[in-house]
C-alpha cells in the first residue's frame, strides 16, 4: 500500500482550476497533510527533482480542471500514468455547487463552502487510493 | 500601418501550486489581464506544457513575457521548450528586492495585504513590459 498521494492540479487560470487548487490546499495543509504531497505541474515540466520524484514514488490523482485534462497529460509526458484523474466540475456537480457563483480571474478563499465541499471529496479519494483503491 | 494590426503580449505567469510565490504570481497575472484587458493574453501553463494547439499558437503569434515565481525558472524553461526568446522576463524575487516588500508570514492559499502589495508591484511591472513591448512593436512596423 502507498503512504502517500501525489495530487496534481491542472493549475490553469479559470475558475474551476482555482477552486481545484485551492481544495488542494485544503487537503494538504488541513485534511491529509502525513499522506499527501503537491505536485507542481510547471516544476514536474521543468524536470524539478522533488515533482519528478513524487510522481515517481506515489501514486498520482489529478485534478483537472476542465476535459483538456492537462495535469493527467502532463504525469503521461514524463512516463506516468495517474492512478486516478477527476474533475472539479464534476465534484462540483455532485456537491451541487452553482459554478456559475464563483468569481472568474481572483482567487477563491480556502474558506468557501464550496472549496470545502471539494476538498472532502478529495480527501475520501486520497483515502481509497492510500486503501489500495 | 500599425492599425492593421493586432498588438498583444502572451504572458506566461508560471502559475505553480508549491510556494507563496505561487499565489503571488498567479494573483498578480490576474491584476496584470484586468489592467491590460485588450492588450494581454494569459497562458496556461498546464497546457502549454501537453502542447495545447490553441495555446501554442498564441505563443508563437505574439510577443512573450515570462512571469517566473521561484528559481527552477520554470515559465521560462516552458518558453525555451517552446523554443520562443520571451520579450521579457519579470522574477518575484527581483521585484521583492527592488520595492523592500516582506512577505514572511503570508499563506500561498491566500494573500493578505502584505503579499498583495507583492501582487501589485508585481503587476505594475507587468503592466510596463506589457506596454513597452506593444510600443516596441508597433513602432517596427511604422
Amino acid at each position: 500500500m502507498p503512504d502517500k498521494v501525489c495530487l496534481q492540479p491542472c493549475l490553469g487560470l479559470r475558475k474551476e482550476a482555482v477552486l481545484g487548487r485551492q481544495a488542494l490546499y485544503v487537503v494538504h495543509e488541513d485534511l491529509r497533510p502525513e499522506v499527501t504531497v503537491l505536485g507542481c505541474g510547471p516544476a514536474l515540466n521543468a524536470n524539478v527533482q522533488e515533482d519528478v520524484d513524487f510522481i515517481n514514488m506515489f501514486p498520482v490523482l489529478a485534478v483537472e480542471a476542465c476535459d483538456k485534462d492537462c495535469a493527467t497529460r502532463l504525469v503521461d509526458k514524463k512516463g506516468k500514468a495517474a492512478a486516478r484523474t477527476v474533475r472539479v466540475a464534476e465534484l462540483a456537480e455532485a456537491e451541487k455547487i452553482d459554478l456559475s457563483g464563483l468569481p472568474e480571474g481572483e482567487n477563491i478563499p480556502a474558506d468557501h463552502p464550496a472549496v470545502q465541499a471539494v476538498a472532502a471529496r478529495i480527501a475520501a479519494m486520497v483515502d481509497e487510493l492510500l486503501d489500495g483503491g | 500601418m500599425a492599425e492593421e494590426h493586432e498588438f498583444k503580449v502572451a504572458v506566461l505567469p508560471c502559475n505553480g501550486i508549491g510556494r507563496l510565490v505561487s499565489t503571488v504570481v498567479r494573483v498578480a497575472a490576474y491584476k496584470l489581464k484586468k489592467l491590460r484587458p485588450e492588450q494581454v493574453e494569459l497562458l496556461s501553463c498546464g497546457r502549454l506544457a501537453v502542447g495545447d494547439p490553441e495555446h501554442v499558437e498564441l505563443a508563437r503569434k505574439y510577443p512573450i513575457m515570462v512571469i517566473d515565481g521561484c528559481r527552477p525558472h520554470c515559465a521560462s524553461f516552458m518558453a525555451d521548450e517552446l523554443g520562443k526568446t520571451p520579450a521579457a522576463r519579470l522574477y518575484v524575487a527581483d521585484v521583492m528586492a527592488e520595492k523592500k516588500i516582506n512577505v514572511a508570514g503570508e499563506k500561498r492559499r491566500g494573500l493578505t495585504p502584505k503579499g498583495e502589495k507583492l501582487a501589485d508591484a508585481l503587476a505594475e511591472k507587468a503592466v510596463a513590459e506589457v506596454d513597452r513591448i506593444i510600443a516596441d512593436e508597433m513602432l517596427s512596423t511604422l
